[in-house]
């Protein structure tokens, strides 16, 4: 009985609506099928909102070092997921990857990212899942 | 086994696993979040003066916490088709998606107005409550409002002025309360892309049922924009142990992108 009413208890509660309006929808700025595994040397973090940023010294298609710039969530998401600012700050200067989903405006290396592999291999969520890669909270 | 333990194995066993459905394995990384459902946890607290006392930090959905990176697909409410006038459709559907981000408040760092401190905002809540005062904070760019809740009547006419949150007024209906605003600034939405006229009229109903839940809806009136009133669903919020943390808009960079997209697409 106890495990029926809790069933259904749960039911209700996670079918019902959550009236959260994220910031704003990725797919408009971003290109979900456009995203790959980048690495390269951190070298910046603006913690900021509406979008933190990070930029990375990072290797292109053709082998060349170019500055690339990730957009991130906002700071709220970040710090309640774990990417706090000194997460962050801890691997400036060292080696990383990011998984970013090209700029559909052809800003040339600007990326929507949605984790980061800190320099100690913690992988970090720093964005929205639009590939569905984590799970399945897609935004589109 | 305690009921809270029970209900959140349950909740576990909801999570789709791994590959099903054709998607790609996924990745384990810190900062997703399974979502387990508060329980109900008890009777509301009540006020010095008999009501409900509503006050609290609030989180959007059931889990007490932030759930931006849940690995459950967002659920959207059945609701009824917004009644829009005819001129009012073809307008609203005539919105690209870009247009839809370069008008959003959110986009833009521009008050979100009401009802769009609950329905335009994925962040935090908090409310504090007394006594004749509803005092409402939200974290999205550091937003607030302060309703009185003696059930005083509006503005007279003469004395109105269009503002983000509207003249705004509350009173008590049994355990609900019902605030009452108008005279609302016409450059807010009351949710994506839902324009409004100057004679909007929003009816918000806030209910707590249990110690971890907050309930809410609201109604819209719009004569000059619907056909009639149309209403929401009731939309959950849970008790959350966390403060609210600063968070100013300050680094706006989506703007300037998106009005670049804009003229491409035009091209």
């Amino acid at each position: 009985m106890r495990v029926t009413a809790g069933i259904t208890f749960c039911l209700v509660a996670l079918l019902a609506a959550s009236p959260a309006r994220a910031h704003h929808a990725f797919a408009v700025e971003f290109d979900a099928s456009k995203c790959a595994d980048l690495t390269g040397v951190l070298t910046k973090v603006s913690y900021e909102n509406p979008h933190a940023y990070i930029f990375m010294d990072g290797k292109n298609a053709a082998g060349e070092v170019v500055p690339m710039t990730f957009q991130l969530s906002s700071t709220s998401n970040l710090k309640r997921g774990g990417a706090t600012y000194a997460a962050l700050n801890a691997s400036v200067n060292k080696e990383v990857t990011v998984r970013g989903c090209l700029s559909r405006n052809g800003t040339d290396n600007r990326y929507a990212a949605s984790f980061i592999k800190l320099a100690d291999g913690t992988i970090q969520r720093v964005g929205q899942d639009v590939e569905g890669i984590f799970g399945t909270k897609v935004w589109r | 086994m305690t009921v809270g333990v029970m209900l959140a194995a349950v909740c576990l066993l909801q999570v789709p696993a791994a590959g099903q459905e054709g998607r790609k394995p996924y990745v384990e990384a810190r900062g997703s979040v399974v979502p387990v459902p508060l329980p109900p946890g008890g009777p509301p607290p009540k006020m010095s003066d008999g009501h409900v006392d509503l006050s609290g930090v609030w989180f959007p959905g059931p889990t007490g916490k932030a759930n931006a990176w849940s690995v459950l697909p967002e659920q959207r409410p059945k609701e009824d088709p917004i009644p829009f006038q005819p001129w009012a459709e073809a307008k609203y559907k005539s919105f690209t998606r870009v247009d839809l981000e370069l008008g959003s408040a959110n986009v833009n760092c521009t008050p979100v107005g009401t009802p769009g401190m609950f329905t335009d905002n994925a962040y935090v809540h908090q409310i504090d409550a007394k006594p004749g005062q509803f005092i409402h904070l939200i974290e999205n760019n550091n937003r607030w409002r302060v309703v009185h809740t003696d059930g005083r009547p509006h503005k007279k006419p003469e004395d109105l002025e269009p503002l983000f949150n509207g003249d705004e007024t509350a009173r008590w209906e049994g355990d609900t309360l019902v605030i009452d605003s108008i005279s609302i600034d016409e450059r807010t939405w009351i949710r994506d892309g839902w324009f409004h006229s100057d004679q909007l009229h929003v009816i918000e109903r806030l209910r707590r049922p249990s110690l971890n839940y907050l309930e809410y809806q609201f109604t819209i009136e719009d004569p000059k924009v619907l056909t009639k009133t149309w209403t929401s669903a009731w939309l959950t919020l849970s008790l959350g142990h966390e403060d609210l943390t600063e968070n100013f808009c300050t680094n706006n960079e989506n703007v300037e992108q998106l009005k670049k997209l804009l003229d491409q697409q035009k091209k």
